[in-house]
């Protein structure tokens, strides 16, 4: 491939403010342990006229939880570079072919995950759920591919539907016309996939007469909430509409959980949208409970590696991974619980316990399960 | 000679003092008006200047000192500017002067009110890592040298007490162990404090602003744990001292015709009987009973009011002189009230309501029916009542509550309440109700008699009929209504209908309203009959004993205005009442953290529930002193000045004045500068910076002040008791930032962080200590020398800016790239400083309003053309000096100052060659 004109982006990233500083790079979860420097990658845009990506293979290690864009001082959009030298290596198809399965599973299927598009509300067996395009609802709920097909994210989205149910919320799904939100395949430079299915919802969402949408994940929340243009809607973190259905006394958890529990701030819900108090504010509305803080948590939460495609891209140094040590910190609280409220924080940290041979001592549940075992 | 025009200088910190200087000087005279309680600015806080290392204080203070004795320079502190008009040669000003309470010509600075203050809050001189009294000096050089007292309103507890008893102060006195002295302050707004302490339904405690924090302040038990302490270890005569002295002395012109008769001993009439008496006047009071108390002798049972304890306090009055007839009945059965006014020079009526109401059923007449608040007073006075086994009480008031207990203490083997409505409505205090429950009590709700069931002339019954509530009538509860149908019989030998009181006030020659109460004017306390007035429920119908205080001691207000031949006129206070949302904005750190033990509420026993019953022995203990000092340390102190008057007593000069008011006045000037300054930017707007969330992480102003020697460490650098050793300086906090709207440099901080790294490398010669920098600008005179110096002397600069800071263990762990390293560094620290920045001051925007003056675009006031006219602002007239204009170093803000002083002394100088 023919390297990419710096030009085409420096400008629109504002790439000539920057004074390298590398607030950036100092405040990267990963850069302390691969080869990601992303001040530097600014430096070479800035002195060169053209770059190779395809020479930095570091580039898939980027989560994209955007703490270099948000501390920024001169306003630059360091994560929006990454983003952009990945779009250069998807249009020239120099990609891991994770990633280039995950995209084109994406297109074909309507999911990352190669699952049939047909088998996507396996999830609701026995679950009495409005279909929305024919029945109306106050609420969309938006389960997130992981919530539809992944089987422990099932449980989450199962876990929600009740505590729905048992608040008495009038909500439906998409079911079958769902597909994925393509918030993952922006990042993961795939622009024209994402405009694409920003398209193909506009279309569908005209046909929904709800007021809200909720969303299980904080990264389809991202999508809908900052990305999609105007939607006909207002758009809910499932841990804002649970904070409010508990302080409307819509919901009330009554059931003890005695347990000490620690939360992990989602990056795509605490540092990129500001929701530090209401998944807090749940978790505290469970009787019995003790919520304890790890030093790293609200605006210094530490990155589970789970975000920015990630799923879909291993990186480089897979030897040493955040998860673990967000595990470990978990652990130093005393906490029995580490609670989640993103099915990526989920995987990553679950597969971290896992790992770590730790099953006995710590239990990764979501935010929505651990209201729905404290229901009556 | 022709009087000179003035010149106007807003704000007296290091360029505003030396503007002022210059202009009077050259013989102009100078209005200096600063906002603080002492000139000085942000110089006079900081340790060592830059890149001299002079002593800041030391070079400072002779310049204030110099403001201070300049013959030309009227120093207005306290004060701002509220208005601007006119024009360049002739200005007219408004300033608004907030009173300082301690009267500058008098106050010798000796310190002696600071010493005695009882209150702490954080002191704003040292940024809040020391403490300060209420009453304070902001630091030893402050010009004027002159105290100041801290009044933020009034206490939510002082609003609420119906007798606005100085709550906070008599807390705060006994959280420093000053109990007679607590004491004497409760004795300045009510004479019966152990009675409150045990009796009062405490409104003050529903007010309480760390109630919404976590529990009121056990406000009613400490106000008792003073009475007792007093009367334990007969302190009296010393408690009386500070009152006549301080609270209450004896009133200047005293009439001669000061003859005043009380008629009713209760709380109205003998409140009134002791401010009177205090006063100075001649005070008689007539009581029908044998007793004297009122209601708090016959009223109130004796295991909630011990009678030693109503007693002396009675005593007490007593021996100011007060005589009491008893068993002397004044109206119809007695002495004619006419014969009473002509006996004394002003009557007071303060009957009380002792008739019990009727329930109008059949049956009342029958043997055994004892109205509620008769039964009591029988009890009480030690008259023979015989009650049955089964006690039937009616009612949901605390005189229900009352009788029921009294019952069960003579002997009763079942007491039943029936009360019309439910739990929530009743009027009764919830922590007597859950007393008599404890005690056996039961409690019927929404039950109500119909009829009083007998035989042979005797009580042997009641029948009742249940009741639902509907909707709320005018009292605001849910009105009851029967249930048809429903009634039942509950089996009784003895009935006591407690379903309220009135007053015997016919056959007075007073006016009676419909309610059956003495017709009487609230603002005057006045009857129809000139010379007769009435307080305590006799005037307003059944109430409080703390209200039956305060309005004796309104009625002793209107009764020396009366005799003093003034208007009588005694209004409701109206004053600011101070919120915990104010209380949490007061100081930058949060109440709990730093001005109030974070503690619970501490509880009191109680005597167990067979042990009450079996006789009349007080119910509820009191707090032992240990218990009761740390709970009044958990007083927010919300109004900050607490209102004790300590510092009156202490000031030996007399210069203390709590009342004294604002100010506002005009100045005709020709000239204004505006040397307003900075405000140092809150780190808090960073939080990935850890500022306010670790106590190691400090502003650059704090930093200041923890090494300087007159500062809250005496200059030790020590966080926690420790001396540092590991010491990361972090640059451009809050500069060069446009997340925080600051796109500029601050200009001071590279060279301030120079000195700081100098002054650790001092003050801890071990210490590691690195500087993170973006840039460094040493533009001046000796500036790169400097920091060619502070790098020789081992300070590590490392280029990078810091991403996040957080604790790992009990270090701190600082997070950057190392960007000439090329990798990112986390470097552990024990003290972190950011170099926080410059931005304009918050209320800068109001003043421009007020000025007529532009701002530029960061906020600060811009000047009229930034190369050739950097004094002017877009105002003629109006000049800009120091960091209002712009973020500058102290040689930068002093020549700033003077060329300001120069242009506005053309502008007096061609206005005063014009008059000639």
């Amino acid at each position: 491939m023919s390297p990419i004109q710096t030009s085409e982006y420096i400008h629109e990233l504002t790439l000539r403010e920057c004074i390298q500083c590398g607030k950036c790079t100092g405040g990267c979860p990963v850069s302390l342990k691969t080869s990601l420097n992303i001040r530097r990658l600014i430096y070479e845009s800035l002195i060169s006229d053209t770059v190779s990506p395809e020479s930095h293979e570091e580039l898939w290690d980027c989560t994209t939880c955007k703490t270099c864009t948000l501390r920024c001082p001169k306003g630059v959009d360091p994560c929006g570079l990454i983003v952009t030298l990945r779009g250069a290596l998807v249009e020239s198809g120099r990609i891991p072919s994770t990633v280039r399965d995950a995209l084109k599973s994406i297109t074909v299927r309507g999911n990352p995950l190669n699952m049939p598009p047909q088998d996507r509300t396996l999830w609701t067996e026995g679950l009495d759920i409005k279909y929305i395009l024919e029945e109306e609802a106050e609420v969309l709920f938006f389960p997130c591919c992981m919530g539809a097909y992944d089987p422990r994210v099932q449980k989450v989205a199962r876990s929600l539907v009740k505590v729905f149910q048992e608040a008495g919320v009038d909500f439906g799904i998409l079911g079958e016309d769902e597909i994925c939100c393509a918030h993952e395949a922006r990042r993961l430079g795939e622009k024209e996939l994402f405009e694409g299915t920003v398209e193909q919802y506009q279309e569908i969402f005209s046909e929904v007469k709800a007021e809200k949408l909720v969303a299980l994940s904080p990264h389809c929340f991202n999508a809908f909430k900052n990305e999609y243009g105007e939607l006909p809607f207002q758009v809910l973190h499932y841990t804002q509409f649970l904070a409010d259905l508990i302080k409307q006394g819509k919901l009330k958890p009554v059931r003890e959980i005695p347990k000490k529990v620690t939360y992990h701030d989602p990056c795509y819900l605490g540092k990129q949208n500001k929701i530090f108090d209401e998944p807090r504010f749940v978790l505290q509305s469970i009787p019995g409970l003790e919520l304890v803080e790890m030093e790293r948590c609200r605006e210094w939460s530490l990155c589970c590696e789970g975000g920015g495609g990630r799923m879909w891209a291993e990186g480089t140094n897979i030897e040493v991974r955040l998860s673990h040590e967000r595990v470990r910190e978990a652990l130093e609280t005393g906490a029995e619980i580490l609670a989640v409220a993103c099915p990526f924080c989920m995987a990553m940290l679950e597969d971290a316990v896992k790992t770590l041979g730790l099953e006995e001592k710590l239990k990764v549940l979501d935010i929505a399960e651990l209201v729905a075992m404290s229901l009556g | 000679m022709e009087k000179k025009p003035a010149a106007l200088v807003i704000g007296a910190g290091i360029a505003g003092i030396q503007a002022a200087l210059d202009i009077a000087n050259a013989g102009f005279p100078v209005y200096l008006v600063e906002k603080e309680p002492s000139i000085g600015g942000h110089m006079a806080q900081l340790d060592k200047t830059f890149p001299t290392l002079d002593c800041s204080a030391c070079i400072l203070t002779p310049r204030m000192v110099e403001v201070a004795r300049n013959p030309n320079i009227t120093l207005i502190t306290l004060a701002e500017v509220t208005s601007v008009e006119g024009e360049a040669g002739n200005f007219k000003v408004r300033i608004r002067r907030r009173p300082r309470y301690v009267d500058e010509t008098k106050c010798t600075a000796c310190g002696d009110c600071a010493k005695e203050c009882p209150v702490l809050v954080p002191n704003e001189f040292d940024m809040e890592l020391g403490m300060r009294h209420a009453t304070y000096i902001p630091f030893p050089q402050a010009v004027p040298n002159k105290y100041v007292i801290d009044k933020r309103g009034v206490a939510p507890c002082k609003d609420a007490c119906p007798a606005h008893i100085d709550v906070q102060g008599y807390v705060t006195l006994i959280a420093r162990g000053k109990i007679k002295e607590a004491l004497a302050l409760i004795y300045k707004s009510v004479p019966f404090p152990g009675v409150l302490g045990r009796v009062c339904p405490h409104p003050c405690e529903e007010a309480c602003n760390r109630g919404q924090v976590d529990q009121p302040v056990s406000i009613c038990l400490l106000k008792r744990f003073a009475a007792d302490y007093v009367r334990e270890r007969g302190l009296w005569e010393e408690v009386l001292e500070i009152i006549r002295k301080t609270h209450i002395p004896p009133r200047d012109g005293i009439p001669e015709k000061n003859s005043v008769g009380i008629v009713g001993a209760g709380p109205a009439g003998l409140s009134a009987a002791y401010f009177l008496a205090l006063w100075g006047y001649k005070v008689t009071v007539y009581d029908a009973l044998p007793v004297a108390g009122g209601m708090m002798a016959v009223g109130i049972p004796e295991y909630r009011l011990p009678r030693d304890v109503l007693n002396e306090e009675i005593e007490r009055i007593k021996s100011l002189g007060v005589e009491i007839k008893l068993n002397t009945r004044v109206g119809p059965d007695g002495i004619p009230l006419e014969e009473l006014r002509q006996k004394h020079d002003a009557v007071l009526l303060a009957l009380g309501a002792h008739k019990g109401l009727k329930l109008n059923i059949p049956g009342e007449e029958l043997e055994g029916v004892f109205p509620g608040v008769e039964f009591i007073r029988k009890a009480n006075l030690g008259q023979p009542v015989k009650v049955g086994e089964k006690v039937v009480v009616i009612g949901g008031g605390n005189v229900a509550i009352d009788a029921s207990r009294i019952a069960r203490r003579l002997g009763a083997k079942k007491v039943t309440i029936l009360y019309r409505r439910s739990r929530a409505e009743m009027p009764a205090s919830p922590w007597e109700v859950a007393d008599a429950e404890e005690e056996g009590v039961e409690i019927q709700f929404l039950v109500a008699p119909t009829r009083i069931l007998g035989e042979n002339g005797r009580v042997t019954g009641v029948e009742c009929i249940r009741m639902q509530l509907g909707e709320p009538d005018a009292s605001g509860r849910r009105r009851p209504i029967p249930i048809e149908g429903s009634e039942f019989v509950v089996e009784a030998d003895t009935v006591i209908p407690a379903i309220g009181q009135a007053v015997e006030a016919e056959g007075l020659g007073i006016e009676v309203t419909r309610g059956g109460t003495l017709n009487f004017n609230p603002l005057t306390m006045e009857t129809g009959i000139p010379g007769v007035f009435a307080a305590g429920d006799a005037a307003t119908g059944p109430a409080t004993v703390v209200e039956a205080i305060a309005q004796g001691k309104k009625a002793a207000m209107a009764i020396d205005l009366y005799l003093r031949g003034e208007k009588v006129e005694v209004p409701e206070p109206s004053w600011h009442v101070v919120s915990l949302e104010e209380v949490k904005s007061q100081f930058r750190s949060f109440p709990l953290d730093r001005r109030a033990s974070p503690k619970p509420r501490h509880e009191v026993e109680k005597l167990p529930p067979e042990e009450r019953i079996s006789g009349f022995s007080e119910v509820e203990l009191g707090f032992e002193e240990e218990k009761a000092i740390a709970e009044a340390e958990r007083c927010l102190n919300c109004a900050v000045c607490c209102l004790c008057m300590e510092c009156v007593r202490a000031c030996q000069a007399k210069a203390i004045n709590h009342s004294m008011p604002e100010q506002t006045f005009e100045l005709e000037v020709g000239a204004i500068i505006v040397a307003t300054g900075y405000d140092q930017f809150d780190a808090r707007r960073k939080p990935e910076l850890g500022y306010g969330r670790y106590p190691n992480v400090l502003s650059g102003l704090e930093f200041e002040r923890l090494v300087s020697a007159s500062g809250p460490t005496k200059g030790k650098v020590k966080i926690n008791g420790k001396v540092p050793k590991e010491v990361v300086f972090i640059k451009c906090v809050g500069s060069r930032d446009k997340t925080v709207g600051h796109p500029y440099c601050s200009r001071v901080c590279c060279m301030y962080t120079a000195k700081q790294a100098h002054l650790i490398r001092e003050k801890v010669p071990d210490a590691k200590v690195t500087v993170f920098y973006m840039d460094v600008r040493a533009f001046g005179k000796g500036f790169e020398e400097f920091y060619d110096r502070v790098r020789e002397e081992g300070v590590v600069y490392r280029r990078g800016m810091v991403s996040e800071i957080y604790k790992r263990g009990d270090k701190l762990v600082v997070r950057a790239e190392d960007t000439l390293l090329g990798r990112p560094v986390e470097v552990e620290a024990d003290l972190v400083v950011l170099a926080t920045g410059l931005e304009p001051r918050s209320d800068s925007g109001k003043l421009a309003e007020i000025l007529g003056i532009e701002k530029s675009e960061e906020g600060f006031f811009a000047e009229a053309q930034r190369e050739l006219y950097p004094v002017e602002s877009s105002r003629p007239g109006i000049f800009l000096a120091g960091c209002a204009q712009g973020p500058k170093d102290i040689p930068d803000a002093v020549a700033h100052a003077k060329a300001a002083a120069a242009a506005a002394l053309v502008l007096l100088t061609k206005q005063t060659e014009g008059r000639r």
